[in-house]
């Protein structure tokens, strides 16, 4: 692993080590490696850009007292994706609780997290991300662990602490229900 | 066999989920079945489609707060271990000070020297007194008893 300008960049299990050691930059070598991942998962899970926010800090927060107690039988990947779908599945529970919207209306999407698109009530992108977000949470978490994340079914059991069988039968059903939604692009 | 009952293997197949004989087996099927080619060939079109979403990115503001707040973690720990550390070192100050008032202003009167102590004591005090002239004097008595006893 490599930075951008050249540097080699100690491996992630370096990192924890050391940040585990009270090493503050090693921790933020972690923050800098997964912010941008968390966020995009965050900010596909619950549909706005603040939120998405906090969560990601909860989640590094999290990992920070969760730091000592980690027993490296995941990866650090697994781990912190773990925690921010725990974040992400508390936020939904207080949002809730408010009675707060937690999925935009389709055709809708807000303003920012997207950026401008002039054609945003056809573009295929715009349907696709509204698509995910009328699945149910349990449905689109396992999409876009999946999906976007590239996980596989034993990672997406230990991270969402479901069987492996309720993974491969919530991504079957989350698929129906998109190919439904967006049949218009798979015809 | 209809789609309905292999569908769901189907996308775990898709997913590279399946064993190597479950997947030669599938393939097999799919010959067979134009229902769960089609629907195969959907699951690819799909995680194309999704493939194509846009990633929300987060913002250079949005990661230095983050780096503060990590920075502001690690200084709050800090603040705790001092704090546990101070709270051991009062700990320890206390327990001495507690002993020490215990052992040296208790209040109990001193114990007097008992009466055998002060008579076995004495002679060594005599001798420690003792003059050069009575030590030799001593001597020559104790010599001349042993000289009258042989």
């Amino acid at each position: 692993m490599t930075s951008e300008s050249g540097q080699p960049q100690p491996p992630d299990a370096t990192l924890l080590a050391r940040a585990c050691d009270g090493d503050r930059l090693a921790f933020r070598g972690l923050v800098d490696r997964y912010a941008h991942r968390l966020f995009a998962m965050a900010a596909s899970l619950v549909g706005n850009r603040a939120d998405a926010e906090d969560i990601v800090q909860e989640t590094f927060a999290g990992a920070f007292r969760g730091l000592r107690a980690f027993e490296k039988r995941s990866s650090v990947k697994t781990w912190l994706t773990g925690i921010l779908i725990r974040q992400a599945a508390m936020h939904r529970r207080r949002e809730s609780r408010r009675g707060a919207r937690l999925v935009p209306l389709a055709g809708a999407p807000e303003a920012g997290l997207h950026g401008p698109s002039p054609t945003a009530v056809v573009d295929a992108r715009i349907d696709v991300m509204a698509a995910i977000r009328e699945l149910s949470p349990d449905h689109r978490e396992v999409i876009i662990l999946r999906e976007f994340e590239g996980l596989s079914y034993d990672q997406m059991a230990e991270v969402l602490g479901i069987p492996r069988g309720t993974v491969e039968s919530r991504l079957f059903r989350a698929r129906r229900q998109l190919q439904e939604r967006l049949k218009e692009y798979l015809d | 066999m209809s789609e309905c009952e292999r569908a769901q293997r189907l996308s775990a197949c898709h997913d590279g989920e399946v064993s190597e004989a479950e997947r030669a087996s599938l393939e097999a099927h799919l010959h067979q079945c134009p229902a769960c080619a089609s629907e195969l060939a959907r699951l690819g079109k799909l995680s194309h489609l999704l493939s194509t979403a846009p990633r929300p990115e987060m913002s250079a503001e949005a990661l230095a707060r983050l780096h503060r707040a990590a920075d502001d973690m690690y200084m709050a720990d800090l603040g705790r271990m001092a704090k546990a550390l101070m709270a051991v070192a009062a700990s320890i100050l206390l327990v001495c000070a507690v002993w020490l008032w215990r052992s040296g202003a208790s209040g109990e009167p001193i114990e007097p020297i008992p009466a055998w102590e002060t008579a076995a004591t004495a002679h060594e005090a005599t001798l420690a007194t003792a003059s050069d002239e009575q030590l030799a004097q001593w001597i020559v008595l104790d010599l001349e008893r042993k000289n009258g006893h042989d």
